[in-house]
């Protein structure tokens, strides 16, 4: 019986590797089947001329284009938004903070880092109502508010790989600071953070992917399928999971299909390189640690 | 005396001409000394005429932009009530309650536009009575076979209560019935003819205008539903397609709503399924 | 300096609690009209005036559960491949794949659901339209699938290599090892996996909006259309700002909200009884 049960847990063991490989190369044979043909000028730029799209001088439609700026944007302003605060707010939790102060202060940041997107939306959504219904009446949903709402739902990620950087550094590296005579600040600042830079850096490109394909949050809070190139912070923009999103339910016809299809395998690559990136950047790390 | 009324009527016709020549150099000229964002948004419906005459205006003046979604007609007529779009799309009347909720909408009508119930080409039934589909609406009838189609189970396909479209087609072909919760939701005219196309066994309803070739429409009691017979009124699921704007609408959706009711977005109009008005 | 990242830190803090302020604020109008309870109701029928959301509720926890159920079982099997029941040389590879998973957008999981999974169902099963609870479990579950493995194999990672010279020694079979002994020490990771799991599965909404069929309806079989709590969001999320509807839709976010703060208090509680036990930190 025991034996059996064994062998039950051993075929499972195979059965459950192989098919999570299977499914996953399923995916990955499917979308670059559909997608790679598609992939080129046309996709991104539709009948306008390419150099005169990037720079702006014609518009581009039912394209890519538009899309993949939109994406650049938001994710920009995002990311500025939030690593200064969260890679700050990782410095102070991990050296500065005292034990009791650092347990709720955590505590906080982790019910951030568990709120689903489409609540970070919705109040998204709730601010730019109570912003209208108060201090500017003009208030809108915006690339600007997807930015703010796309920052809070990176933010913890920021925080906790930051914190993560620096408290997994070694014993050694707390006590160079003061056998040369540095202060705590100085210590951090001169020592642990130039240690912890590399595993700090991989948590910023993480969240940089985190927010390039989250599509929740920026559902409530102003992208739309038409809206061409970003016209400034308040305007309405497209964005690139926004558009496979859309077209999955309404492409009018089958080159929009098709270029779906490409759509999905360009921010699949996009994020695919992103979290390569950082996950090359902590293994690079951690080889280092391991040297010591 | 001759020559006086000959110089009259040599006045009369420079002026007739000096007051058509922008009809004639065409209805973009309204927008020469415009500039600016147009916002729109609400029903589905209007989406393909909309996007069309953003593109011929944005094309030709780079320093307008227009940009448009959807969301459905209640979208459309709420949004545009609170100032959050300067056009808000409607496939239905503006109801009493949003009337009496947002007196300064003014609404535009410009197109007529039938409801038709759809279903996959592979289908063989081509023809319901409307007693039939309220029926399989509201959960009566469940299977194909019953209604002269293959022995399938009905998957019905509906849309969200924000669609001007699901409210049509409930008071003109349902005629108020009840729609069985467990009818798939879409949220959009474009969504639904994906859905249908995909799926053999579907039952729908979407906007005549969005018909094409991969979904087939029913005929309702004997009536083809084309927008031809929407506008002689022999098929009874019809309704107009509005634009709103919130009170008097500035020069630039003047412009706008100018330009798809002129001739020229009568073709775009027509060209995209729809009868201008 | 360090003035300055406390406040940093205070101000990344009180998003949580702003936000909660938020949800609550734009939700008390439905205590204040009394119409809490109405939210409690089985139907979701604006034009009747009904306004249950308990077929969205219903849905998310349907949805969840199975996704939990079946992702669960196939991560466990996983981390028992990578360490040890599997060959050496693919345990590697098979991690890989799994952080490489981490990194696919959910809107492309959905899509391929869409155009590949949803046409299977529809047409090898006689019921239902093929967009369905089972549907958007089975994509949902592989959505799930690296969290919970990233979990468990983590705890693993510290437990194994501690004990094999010990069972090896001792005669003891490698899988009774890892079934027996390991697998009973890495509670920890085994919990808090199924917990968070679960929470990531409640807080999804592009693989429950794109293949669940999105009909409010209690779910019944695996085969019926569903709605979720955040689908239902970004569904309905801007229809008239003066009504019930509207107001409900907060409580639909407040009710997420909640149980996904829940499901952070739960891990928080057990790490720190676990270190307690434990000695760390």
């Amino acid at each position: 019986m025991n034996k059996l049960l064994n062998f039950g847990i051993y075929c499972w063991s195979w059965i459950a590797t192989l098919g999570v490989f299977l499914v996953v190369g399923l995916l990955l044979f499917y979308l670059l089947s559909q997608g790679l043909p598609t992939i080129g000028k046309e996709l991104f730029f539709g009948d306008a001329p390419a150099w005169k799209a990037i720079l702006g001088q014609v518009r581009v439609w039912d394209a890519l284009w538009p899309a993949c700026v939109g994406t650049l944007f938001l994710v920009l302003i995002a990311a500025l938004l939030a690593v200064p605060l969260g890679i700050s707010s990782g410095i102070y939790l991990a050296c500065f903070a005292p034990k009791s102060v650092k347990r709720i202060l955590s505590l906080l940041v982790e019910l951030l880092a568990g709120t689903p997107s489409i609540v970070m939306g919705l109040f998204g959504f709730a601010m730019i109502l109570f912003l209208r219904n108060t201090f500017f009446p003009n208030a809108n949903t915006s690339l600007l508010l997807s930015s703010v709402c796309l920052a809070l739902l990176i933010l913890p990620y920021l925080i906790f790989t930051t914190q993560a950087a620096l408290e997994s550094l070694s014993d050694e590296y707390l006590l160079i600071g003061p056998s040369l005579g540095f202060n705590q600040i100085q210590t951090v600042f001169h020592v642990l953070i130039p240690a912890a830079g590399r595993g700090i850096l991989s948590g910023v490109v993480l969240s940089i992917g985190r927010a390039a394909e989250d599509t929740a949050v920026i559902m409530l809070t102003g992208v739309i399928a038409n809206a061409g190139l970003p016209q400034g912070l308040l305007g309405k923009f497209e964005a690139l999971p926004f558009r496979i999103f859309y077209l999955a339910a309404e492409y009018r016809t089958s080159a929009e299909l098709d270029s779906a299809y490409g759509t999905a395998l360009v921010l699949l690559s996009l994020t695919g390189i992103l979290y390569g990136g950082a996950f090359a950047l902590h293994k690079t790390l951690e080889l280092r640690w391991n040297q010591h | 005396m001759r020559q006086q009324s000959f110089s009259g009527l040599f006045l009369a016709v420079l002026l007739i001409i000096f007051f058509t020549l922008p009809a004639v150099s065409g209805e973009l000229d309204h927008f020469s000394n415009l500039q600016g964002n147009i916002d729109i948004a609400g029903g589905t419906a209007h989406i393909p005429v909309m996007k069309d005459a953003a593109k011929h205006i944005m094309t030709k003046y780079p320093q307008i932009t227009i940009t448009v979604a959807g969301g459905g007609s209640g979208v459309g007529v709420q949004k545009v009530a609170e100032g959050l779009v300067d056009i808000g799309n409607a496939g239905r009347p503006i109801s009493a309650k949003e009337q009496k909720k947002y007196p300064q909408l003014r609404s535009f009508p410009f197109a007529v536009d039938g409801v038709a119930p759809t279903v996959n080409p592979d289908n063989i039934v081509s023809e319901l009575t409307s007693i039939q589909i309220q029926n399989i609406f509201s959960g009566e009838i469940k299977n194909w076979k019953d209604v002269g189609g293959d022995d399938a189970e009905i998957h019905i396909y509906s849309r969200d209560e924000a669609s001007g479209t699901r409210s049509v087609f409930w008071k003109k072909c349902l005629n108020k019935g009840t729609v069985v919760e467990s009818a798939n939701i879409v949220a959009s005219n474009g969504a639904m003819k994906v859905a249908v196309s995909q799926d053999q066994y579907a039952l729908g309803y979407m906007s005549i205008g969005h018909l094409d070739n991969t979904v087939k429409p029913l005929n309702l009691d004997g009536i083809t539903p084309t927008q031809e017979n929407a506008i002689n009124g022999q098929y009874p699921v019809v309704r107009k397609l509005f634009m709103n704007s919130n009170g008097a609408p500035t020069p630039l959706v003047k412009a706008f709503i100018d330009y798809v009711m002129s001739s020229e977005g009568a073709t775009n109009i027509s060209n995209n399924g729809y009868i201008p008005l | 300096m360090e003035a300055f990242l406390q406040y940093a830190t205070v101000f990344s803090a009180l998003i949580v609690l702003i936000l909660f302020g938020f949800l609550t604020y734009f939700t008390l109008p439905l205590f204040a009209e009394g119409q809490f309870a109405e939210l409690f109701s089985l139907h979701w029928r604006p034009f009747h005036g009904e306004f249950g959301i308990l077929p969205m509720i219903s849905g998310t926890l349907a949805l969840a559960i199975s996704a939990l159920l079946i992702a669960y079982p196939l991560g466990l099997g996983i981390c028992l491949f990578v360490h040890g029941l599997g060959p050496r040389w693919l345990a590697r590879p098979t991690l890989l794949l799994v952080h490489g998973m981490t990194g696919i957008p959910t809107v492309v999981y959905g899509f391929v659901a869409v155009f590949l999974l949803v046409p299977l169902l529809r047409n090898n099963f006689s019921h239902g339209s093929g967009f369905s609870l089972l549907a958007a479990a089975l994509t949902l579950s592989i959505l799930i699938l690296p969290t919970i493995i990233l979990l468990i194999n983590s705890q693993l990672e510290h437990i194994v290599p501690k004990l094999r010279l010990t069972t090896t020694a001792l005669g003891i079979s490698r899988i009774h090892e890892l079934t027996r002994i390991s697998l009973p020490a890495a509670s920890y990771g085994l919990l808090s996996a199924a917990i968070l799991g679960f929470g990531r599965a409640v807080g999804d909404t592009l693989i429950a909006l794109m293949v669940a069929g999105n009909a409010a309806q209690i779910p019944e079989f695996a085969f019926d259309s569903i709605r979720t709590l955040t689908a239902h969001i970004a569904l309905v999320v801007a229809t008239d700002s003066q009504s019930t509807t509207y107001h409900s839709l907060f409580a639909c976010g407040l009710i997420l909200f909640l149980t996904t703060a829940s499901v952070n208090l739960l891990l928080h509680r057990i790490k720190h009884r676990t270190c307690r036990e434990t000695d760390c930190e």
